[in-house]
């Protein structure tokens, strides 16, 4: 096996741990968005004289909820543009 | 891939100071709302003109969101609500003008606006309640949650940065890598969906600013009126 210059190494690395982050991040946060979803429109369904509140709550919970995989697609983007241990390698 | 464009850079230093392109945007955002608010609150006439139904609109939800949440007038909130709800509207958007970018784009950007947002809690809080009963409902119920407290209110400042900075940087990025992609038609789902995500941001940063003063001014206070009206 040939071997890679450090540089490239940490290319690599970092390219597969940011794809990880982002896939689980997001897998997690839509996971949990669905059953938001699930739960608001069961409610709405079994009580419509409260629709109109719980939809316009489940709109402003679901952009909170959704702030989980902004933080995961955040740390992606110090890894891949603003890392720190990337002045170590080159 | 050219992503590095998205990021804010220096446009000019006068006097030595760097100032981002950002804070050039953001003039532009000031140059434009101003005039536009002095104008949209003149004539105001009983038998609304089709402006007027489209301020009235507006403010018309940013006063129920109050009257939801807080349950009396206070002095100043609303106009601190609207500022702050049309700045990040405005400002969202302008990422969909050809040549400009959102200013919220930017950590700096976020970080003012957040704290303009706690500043807020701390001064109506104190307002309306007093200094040692605002102070003191911190250390409620016990002594020893006031680290947690004051951590707590750190955390969520915090917190609605980097949501509002993490959105609008997403929707940037993303119509950048299509666009150097596939320039014809490919960009078009992604700047759809960043005029949705701009304008719920808005109401989201709103909606929380709201539900801390909720909060600061107290509760109590809240249901004695719910009870009179």
């Amino acid at each position: 096996m040939s071997q890679l210059d450090p540089q490239a190494l940490f290319m690599v690395v970092t390219t597969i741990v940011v794809g990880v982050v982002i896939v689980g991040g997001c897998i997690a946060t839509t996971l949990m968005e669905g059953r938001a979803v699930v739960a608001a429109f069961e409610n709405m369904a079994r009580q419509p004289s409260v629709a109109d509140r719980i939809s316009g709550l489940i709109f402003v919970t679901l952009a909170i909820i959704e702030s989980a995989a902004i933080y995961a697609l955040l740390i992606c983007l110090i890894l891949l543009f603003a890392n720190p241990f990337a002045s170590l390698f080159r | 891939m050219g992503v590095e464009e998205v990021f804010p850079h220096v446009v000019f230093r006068p006097f030595g100071i760097p100032i981002q392109d950002t804070v050039v945007q953001t003039w532009i955002i000031m140059a434009v709302l101003i005039p536009l608010a002095y104008v949209a609150g003149r004539n105001f006439q009983i038998r609304p003109s089709r402006w007027q139904h489209l301020v009235e609109l507006g403010s018309e939800f940013i006063s129920k969101l109050i009257k939801l949440q807080v349950g009396r007038h206070i002095d100043g909130l609303f106009e601190l609500l609207a500022t702050l709800m049309l700045y990040i509207a405005v400002a969202n958007l302008l990422g969909i003008i050809p040549g400009l970018r959102a200013p919220t784009r930017s950590l700096n950007t976020t970080i003012a606006l957040s704290i303009v947002s706690f500043l807020a809690v701390q001064y109506f809080g104190i307002r309306e309640r007093g200094l040692w009963r605002y102070s003191r409902s911190l250390a409620e119920p016990l002594g020893c949650i006031l680290p947690l407290n004051i951590l707590g209110q750190i955390s969520r400042t915090v917190a609605m940065t980097l949501r509002l900075f993490g959105n609008v940087i997403a929707a940037e990025i993303m119509g950048q890598v299509m666009f150097k992609l596939m320039p014809l038609l490919a960009p078009l789902p992604f700047t759809l969906l960043s005029l949705i995500t701009g304008v719920l941001q808005a109401l989201v940063f709103t909606s929380l600013t709201v539900v801390f003063i909720a909060d600061a001014v107290g509760r109590m206070e809240r249901k004695e009126t719910e009870e009179k009206g």
